[in-house]
């Protein structure tokens, strides 16, 4: 596949620091504004704090997460943005019969609508949740966050960092991920030692930095194998089993009607006139 | 803001009380973050656990309406541990500065007090003079009666106890606040406060600012980097509108309106033109005969000459209060013909709106001037009324947007920005300034034809803004500036400046009280000069790496990006902390480096020509102990208006400054909790401009409430439930929801609970519901009559509607 | 008589049976069009948590193995050259054609985008099980196709093709081998991607081989499934003494399956398997009564020559296959928290619909094509025919076209 040839360290990457997040939604809004997504029907709040609409969804590629809650006596009012992570080797564009997906050398892993045939395997595969179909159509087909791919491959940012005021970088993976090992080196006491992301799904193109334990806030913990190499490890003996057990079974084959047909001449040489051994196998029959 | 947005990273400590910027100024946390990130500690004091307090180091929860308490107990701190910035506070404030004799305060009341009229005889407050008229200073502080000893004994009775009891603030937040935040005192320390409306919407409003202000000043925080006194100002060019003076009691440029008595010129100027005889004291002010004839001349131009007093015959005069309260008040006796609203919403944005509603039915005509049909346009056929039963005549007229129209919008740094048209006006939209101009042409038309009482105030305007059928929005812009009417030479120290009839004036210093000057602003005089729209300006460029982009953009006053500066150094011009200089003196070639100083003189310490850093005050010196304000000399805590407890600092329930209106009620067995109303980031004001764009619908779609899990448990509310919210003047219903954020208050051995809500909803647009302010009384802050939108008292229930 | 009235007459004459499975086939027909008309949002439960429903749980994922009979039997009789159960192969190639080319329907059915399923074709990604499985699915659709064209040959009295089908009677039973091997065990390959998703009770790296070999014991429990059946209700031969041959290949496979399972399941599982009872009351379910039972039943001398038997040890097996099947693709996948997905009624109307398809065609086809009266050494291939190797046995001059 393309992505393997891809040098991580340059892809483009979000690195979210939650820490600094302060639940403006700007990002979520932003995203609906660029993409131009419809504006869902909602209903109170769905979910804690703030939280609106109840997921992402055909309509809503990223969306802000509230936890509120306490601990400690204390409050923990936290925030975070929930969209594709872009990952390195994804699991979507792996499973997707037709490569409607692919990892561009950018970073943002890419979709292909004209491609599509609406199996929703990438549903089934994506670790995150994070592909939704239009469920509402007749024909439906994928959406998700894009990485606003348009705008990143002509120098541009994508159009929720832009809007971000506070937590939202974007830069070269590298250069993302020294600035997240600096943070957490510079203020231990703010973060929670661990930079989701880094090694998940094999590392993904959206980094996050927290205050709360990955598991408080509702992070997946995730394997830290690309995903894609857990089916690869059984794909990659197709040709072979193929093969395999196409040549078995001629040999088999060869050797038991051999092994037939000597035992039939054998039968023939020894009953010379008698009768042949097809009848009397078809009277034994009937 | 003394001080602006991008100064906020060069805080080592930020104090946000009674705002919530993370919600409502979302772009203050970039700078914010960048501040914490340089070790900067967050302090929030705030009823609610909000989405800024999330962000903080600090958080302190404190009572609605009882930030005077809170921020008295910082100043005893203070005082009684020394870690006020002394040479600052004797040398740039009036600490040392002597009180008259007649001064006193007795159980919560000061000296001279009319119980009668609710107002205080100003007099009585005044500075001890010596022989030659100033005031009488003890440099050394001791003497009893100065400002500083006298300030000591006032917020002595605000000890740690005391104000945890009144504010309900637990005591270990509350200490740990004050310590983070007095620990700014240091010279080479920068502390910045943040407030808004939590301060100002109290019937002690200004008061709760004054003594934000004062702290500042006891800690050195004013005029430096990183520091100031900072309102975060509300609508996006609420700003630029004070600067041109939207408010009734003044004129462009913070010029007062001329009152009732101010016959003429030469009175109005008698009356509002300060004096000083301290030589060292730059007295600004002192100027205001050259701004208000420069005003007359912009307004009446060639009309306006010496011999008529430019025209000052022709500006009306005022007489008492024409706040909005006030106006309602009259509409709703029915002493209103008609109303322009022009982007305002009085059936949302004001307190006690039903009696609102109802009053715009009194009026024979209503015009709306907005983007959206709003509650207001449509009050005649709102929910439980009968369309017929109303005779108001009701006109819409369709405004464009800030993106589809060219202009100035000043944010709260005071930096006016340029803006261009993005997109065509949509539909038959028009700009605001073709819609004024329509206004003036039409109305002058008809006064010229049919003639009238008093017709020349209008007809003898000068209005030149081309002859497009879009004024020139660019000639307004140079008018605002102002430019010499005639040839002009001007002497200034060295040099001999020649300008033309017609050239811009450069700086408002040139303005002048002989008619020679045009200004529409005399703040905004610098903005468009003859090197062109200044305020389009967009180099990036940072000299002094404190982020004052001396060339984006332009700020009033004279470019000058932080105010107040001449207060960042010592007497002779080195700054107090040498690593964040916003000026410094350069001794050599005798100038100022670095931000434009308040004014050119020399360092305070030079003999000659040296003055004080407060230019704008007649004594030059910051008022740690106030002169003009109607309720008091220094902030004294007193309950709201409708409070669940007694005063405990006083026999003083409420602002004695403050007449108490009809329609309130303190009674605990009907309202026992606390109301209070706010923003969130989701939504904008009356809701006009968010609930009706889907993507912004999706996020908050329904009226709700928020309180608290003991509270919910004692009314047996879930999440999601529908409630109904209770006070004298009306009830609304609401979804509730349940947090922990939202927490009871020990307050006085009791536990108190609130009831939160956002004030957006209405029922116009997209997605509706019931208003929060059916709720709010009406009742506002002794001197600017905002009205105590932050704490009431009310009931709620849970279920829906009930009348 | 017009055609349209033979037809009508001719269906008038079915048994009460057909008909009803006609009703059922009708109202699935009618459910797939309401499907396209008002989209899978609408018609069906499905939603971005439970992209995967019925249709793919069933109608692929399920059936499939269940119609590996084909391949199976193909390998035991062609290839092992066990002529004798050869009359048992037909009727597991029409099982075969017809689940095959309804997973085909079903498939179509459940895409976003069926007018692009040709997309596959022009789009390869390797690397994709989907892939794989669509290409085998088509390949092995055309060879068994091209297989149940010999009882149409023969009907029709095509010499011609019905040789060259005999020609490649062989190497197509070993191509569909081939290529069954691979789509059946990467129908378990599917759900490797879903990591921290499938329970563990059914998630292990070794998934693909039990589909394959679950697929293999299934496979040719549905022969002896379908032959007892067949035997009771359409008056057809009595196989039993064939079937005994199966029923001693079968416990093999069946006990080196459980060995896979269990190998998996103590060393190469992850999460804790424990964790949720009623997924472990699944499992034990699957397992007891759907694998370990029927095993023992294989065991037993007495299966040999008892049909009823027979009859129960493959049913149980079938049951087993179907509940791994939605194990794994439906029941294990949900998460706790979420809600529980349960088909709506017009995916439930598809899937009967597709059922009773079966069924229908299976037993028409049996009534007009030579399915089970089919018994190569009654055949005439008497024309020449060099390709083949001369054998003395294809010189029988008897007679005539299939015995119809
Ligand atoms: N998204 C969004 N942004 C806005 C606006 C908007 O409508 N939506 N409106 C704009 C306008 S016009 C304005 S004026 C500003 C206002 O900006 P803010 O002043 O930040 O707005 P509020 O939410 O009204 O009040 C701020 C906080 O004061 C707290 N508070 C209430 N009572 C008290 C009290 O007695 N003491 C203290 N210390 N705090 C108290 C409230 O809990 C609230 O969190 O926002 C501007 N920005
Ligand atoms: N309970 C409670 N009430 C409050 C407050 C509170 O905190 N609590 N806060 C108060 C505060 S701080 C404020 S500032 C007031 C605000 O009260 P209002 O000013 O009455 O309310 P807004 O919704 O801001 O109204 C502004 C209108 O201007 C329109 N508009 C936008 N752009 C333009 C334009 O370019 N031209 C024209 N002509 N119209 C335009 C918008 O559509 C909107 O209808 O509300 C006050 N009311
Ligand atoms: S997060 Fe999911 S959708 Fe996004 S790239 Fe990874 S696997 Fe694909
Ligand atoms: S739904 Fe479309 S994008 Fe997703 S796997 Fe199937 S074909 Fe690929
Ligand atoms: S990268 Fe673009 S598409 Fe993705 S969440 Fe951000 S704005 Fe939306
Ligand atoms: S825009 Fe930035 S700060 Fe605002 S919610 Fe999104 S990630 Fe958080
Ligand atoms: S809405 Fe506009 S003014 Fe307010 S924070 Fe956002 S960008 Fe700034
Ligand atoms: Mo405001």
């Amino acid at each position: 596949m393309s992505s393997e040839k891809i040098d991580f360290n340059k892809t483009k990457t979000f690195l979210i620091d939650t820490t600094k997040c302060t639940g403006c939604r700007g990002c979520q809004v932003a995203c609906k504004q660029w993409n131009q997504l419809k504006g869902e029907t909602t209903h109170f709040f769905s979910g804690e704090g703030y939280q609106n609409p109840p997921a992402m969804s055909e309509y809503t590629f990223t969306r802000i997460k509230f936890k509120d809650y306490q601990k400690h006596g204390q409050n923990e009012f936290a925030f975070y943005k929930e969209m594709c992570m872009h990952c390195n080797d994804p699991a979507c564009a792996s499973v997707c019969p037709v490569g409607a997906f692919h990892k561009t050398a950018e970073g943002p892993v890419i979709y292909d609508s004209e491609r599509c045939i609406g199996c929703r395997f990438c549903m089934m595969a994506c670790p995150f949740g994070v592909p939704k179909y239009e469920w509402s159509k007749a024909f439906p087909l994928v959406r998700k966050c894009t990485g606003c791919y348009s705008r990143v491959k002509e120098g541009m940012k994508p159009a929720c960092a832009t809007a971000c005021p506070t937590a939202i970088s974007y830069g070269p993976r590298e250069e993302m991920l020294k600035e997240a090992e600096k943070r957490l080196a510079n203020r231990p006491d703010r973060y929670y030692k661990a930079i989701y992301g880094k090694e998940e799904a094999g590392g993904t193109s959206v980094l996050y930095l927290t205050h709360q334990p990955l598991d408080e806030l509702g992070f997946k913990p995730v394997t830290k194998r690309p995903l894609p190499s857990y089916t690869w490890q059984a794909l990659r003996f197709v040709p072979g089993i193929f093969l395999g057990v196409g040549g078995t079974l001629s040999l088999v084959s060869w050797f038991q009607q051999r092994k037939d047909r000597i035992a039939r001449e054998e039968q023939e040489q020894a009953l010379c006139a008698g009768k042949r051994p097809e009848e009397t196998r078809k009277e034994d029959h009937q | 803001m003394t001080n602006h947005w991008v100064d906020l990273k060069n805080s080592d400590c930020i104090f946000i009380i009674g705002c919530n910027p993370a919600e409502n100024h979302p772009i203050s946390f970039k700078w914010i973050e960048k501040a914490m990130e340089n070790g900067g500690k967050v302090i929030v004091a705030d009823p609610r656990y909000t989405r800024s307090a999330s962000k903080s180091d600090i958080y302190a929860q404190l009572r609605p309406g009882t930030d005077i308490a809170f921020l008295g107990g910082m100043i005893n701190y203070a005082l009684q541990h020394d870690l006020i910035h002394k040479e600052y506070v004797r040398d740039y404030t009036n600490a040392a500065f002597i009180v008259n004799a007649k001064y006193d305060f007795k159980d919560g009341l000061f000296c001279a007090f009319d119980d009668q009229e609710k107002s205080y005889d100003l007099k009585a407050w005044a500075y001890e003079l010596d022989g030659a008229g100033n005031p009488k200073t003890d440099p050394s502080m001791k003497d009893p009666r100065c400002v500083y000893q006298l300030l000591k004994k006032h917020y002595s009775r605000y000890d740690i106890d005391m104000v945890c009891d009144i504010t309900g603030t637990p005591k270990d937040a509350y200490l740990k606040a004050v310590q983070a935040y007095c620990a700014t005192g240091r010279a080479d320390k920068a502390g910045t406060i943040l407030y808004a409306m939590g301060i100002t919407q109290s019937t002690h409003g200004t008061q709760n600012v004054r003594a934000v202000a004062m702290l500042q000043m006891l800690l050195g925080n004013i005029g430096i980097a990183g520091g100031g006194v900072n309102a975060l100002r509300g609508e996006s060019n609420v700003q630029g509108s004070t600067d041109y003076g939207l408010l009734f009691h003044l004129l462009p440029g913070y010029l007062k309106s001329p009152e009732f008595d101010n016959v003429d010129l030469k009175a109005y100027n008698e009356k509002w033109t300060p004096k000083t005889k301290d030589s060292k004291s730059a007295n600004w002010w002192g100027n205001t005969p050259k701004y208000i004839t420069s005003l007359l001349k912009a307004w009446y131009g060639d009309n306006a000459t010496k011999e008529n007093d430019f025209c000052y015959s022709y500006l009306p005069k005022r007489m008492g209060s024409y706040a909005y309260g006030k106006i309602m008040e009259k509409m709703g006796k029915g002493g209103l013909d008609g109303l322009v609203c022009m982007g305002m919403n009085p059936a949302m944005g004001g307190p006690d709106s039903g009696a609102a509603r109802d009053a715009l039915g009194k009026l024979k005509w209503l015009v709306t001037v907005d983007l959206w049909e709003t509650e207001t346009s449509i009050f005649w056929k709102r929910p439980g009324v009968n369309p017929k039963d109303i005779q108001t005549e009701v006109f819409m007229l369709p405004a464009a947007s800030s993106v589809e129209k060219e202009g100035s919008i000043s944010n709260s740094g005071r930096w006016a920005q340029w803006r261009y048209r993005a997109v065509e006006p949509v539909g038959d939209s028009k700009s605001d300034l073709w819609i004024i101009d329509q206004f003036y042409k039409r109305v002058s038309a008809l006064y010229k034809k049919d003639k009238g009482t008093f017709p020349e105030p209008i007809t003898k305007l000068s209005w030149n803004y081309g002859n497009g059928e879009e004024p020139d929005v660019h000639l307004v812009a140079k008018e605002i500036n102002g430019y010499f009417v005639k040839d002009t030479t001007i002497k200034d120290k060295d040099k001999v400046l020649e300008f033309k009839a017609g050239d811009q004036v450069p700086m408002f210093k040139y303005l002048a009280d002989d008619g020679s000057t045009v200004a529409g602003c005399w703040i905004y005089t610098g903005s468009y000069t003859k090197d062109g729209n200044q305020m389009a300006r967009r180099d990036a460029s940072d000299p002094t790496g404190l982020g004052m982009f001396p060339k984006w953009s332009w700020c009033w006053p004279v470019n000058r990006r932080i105010i107040y500066n001449r207060a960042s150094v010592q007497k002779d011009g080195t700054p107090f902390n040498p690593k964040r200089p916003v000026i410094a003196w350069n001794a050599l070639e005798k100038k100022w480096v670095g931000d434009v100083p308040d004014g050119p003189w020399p360092p305070m310490a030079d003999a000659k020509e040296g003055k004080y850093p407060f230019i704008m005050l007649p004594e030059g010196h910051a008022r740690l102990y106030a002169l003009d304000l109607k309720d008091g000399p220094f902030p004294e805590h007193y309950e709201p208006m409708e409070s669940p407890v007694k005063n405990q600092l006083s026999t003083r329930q409420n602002n004695p400054a403050v007449a108490v209106p009809k329609n309130v009620s303190s009674d605990l067995a009907k309202y026992p909790y606390i109301g209070t109303t706010y923003r969130m980031t989701e939504h904008w004001q009356a809701g006009a401009m968010t609930r009706s764009l889907p993507w912004l619908a999706e996020l908050v779609p329904d009226m709700f409430v928020e309180i608290s899990e003991t509270l919910a448990k004692e009314k047996g509310i879930k999440k999601g439930d529908k409630v109904r919210v209770v006070t004298v003047r009306g009830t609304i219903e609401a979804v509730a929801l349940v947090t922990a954020r939202l927490k009871p208050l020990h307050v006085e051995g009791k536990l108190v609970e609130q009831v939160g809500m956002p004030w957006h909803f209405g029922y116009a647009g997209m997605v509706t519901g019931d208003s929060a302010n059916v709720l709010t009384p009406t009742v506002g802050c002794a001197n600017t009559a905002i009205p105590e939108f932050k704490a009431f008292l009310c009931n709620i229930e849970k279920g829906g509607r009930k009348g | 008589m017009t055609a349209a009235k033979i037809v009508i007459n001719e269906i008038k004459g079915y048994h009460r049976f057909i008909k009803f499975m006609m009703v059922l086939v009708g109202l699935g027909a009618l459910a797939s069009l309401v499907r396209f008309i008002f989209g899978l949002g609408v018609t069906t439960n499905l939603n971005d948590t439970y992209p995967w429903g019925l249709w793919i749980s069933f109608d692929v994922v399920t059936a499939v193995p269940l119609a590996a009979g084909a391949f199976t039997i193909g390998i035991v009789a062609h290839v092992f050259h066990i002529k004798k159960l050869e009359p048992l192969v037909r009727p597991a190639i029409v099982t075969g054609f017809l689940g095959y080319s309804l997973v085909c329907v079903g498939l179509l059915l459940d895409l976003g985008q069926p007018q692009r399923g040709i997309n596959v074709l022009r789009y390869w990604n390797i690397h994709s099980p989907m892939f794989e499985v669509s290409m085998c699915v088509m390949a092995y659709t055309t060879v068994l196709t091209l297989e149940f064209l010999h009882p149409v040959a023969e009907k029709f009295g095509w010499h011609l093709p019905l040789r060259l089908l005999r020609t490649l009677e062989l190497p197509f039973a070993i191509l569909a081998a081939m290529i069954s091997t691979l789509h059946q065990s990467t129908l378990g390959t599917f759900f490797l991607i879903a990591v921290d998703k499938l329970h563990s009770l059914w998630y292990n790296p070794l998934l693909p081989l039990q589909f394959w070999l679950s697929a293999i014991f299934t496979g040719l429990s549905i022969v002896i499934f379908e032959a007892s059946l067949v035997h009771k209700y359409m008056g057809q031969p009595d196989e039993t003494d064939l079937l005994a041959t199966l029923t001693r290949i079968i416990p093999w496979i069946m006990g080196v399956y459980l060995l896979v399972k269990f190998f998996a399941l103590a060393f190469l599982t992850h999460g804790p398997l424990f964790d949720r009872p009623v997924l472990l009351a699944l499992f034990v379910l699957e397992i007891g009564l759907g694998v370990l039972t029927p095993f023992c039943m294989y065991l037993t001398k007495k299966i040999k020559t008892d049909k009823k038997l027979q009859l129960r040890a493959a049913s149980l097996v079938i049951f087993g296959l179907v509940l791994n099947r939605f194990n794994v693709s439906m029941f294990g996948m949900e998460q706790p928290g979420n809600m529980i997905y349960a088909p709506s009624l017009i995916e439930s109307l598809v899937t009967i619909g597709i059922i009773a398809a079966h069924i229908l065609f299976f037993v028409l086809i049996a009534k007009y094509f030579p399915v089970f009266e089919h018994h190569p050494e009654t055949v005439d291939y008497s024309i020449p025919d060099r390709m083949r190797r001369i054998d003395h046995g294809t010189k029988h001059p008897a007679g005539s076209e299939a015995g119809a």
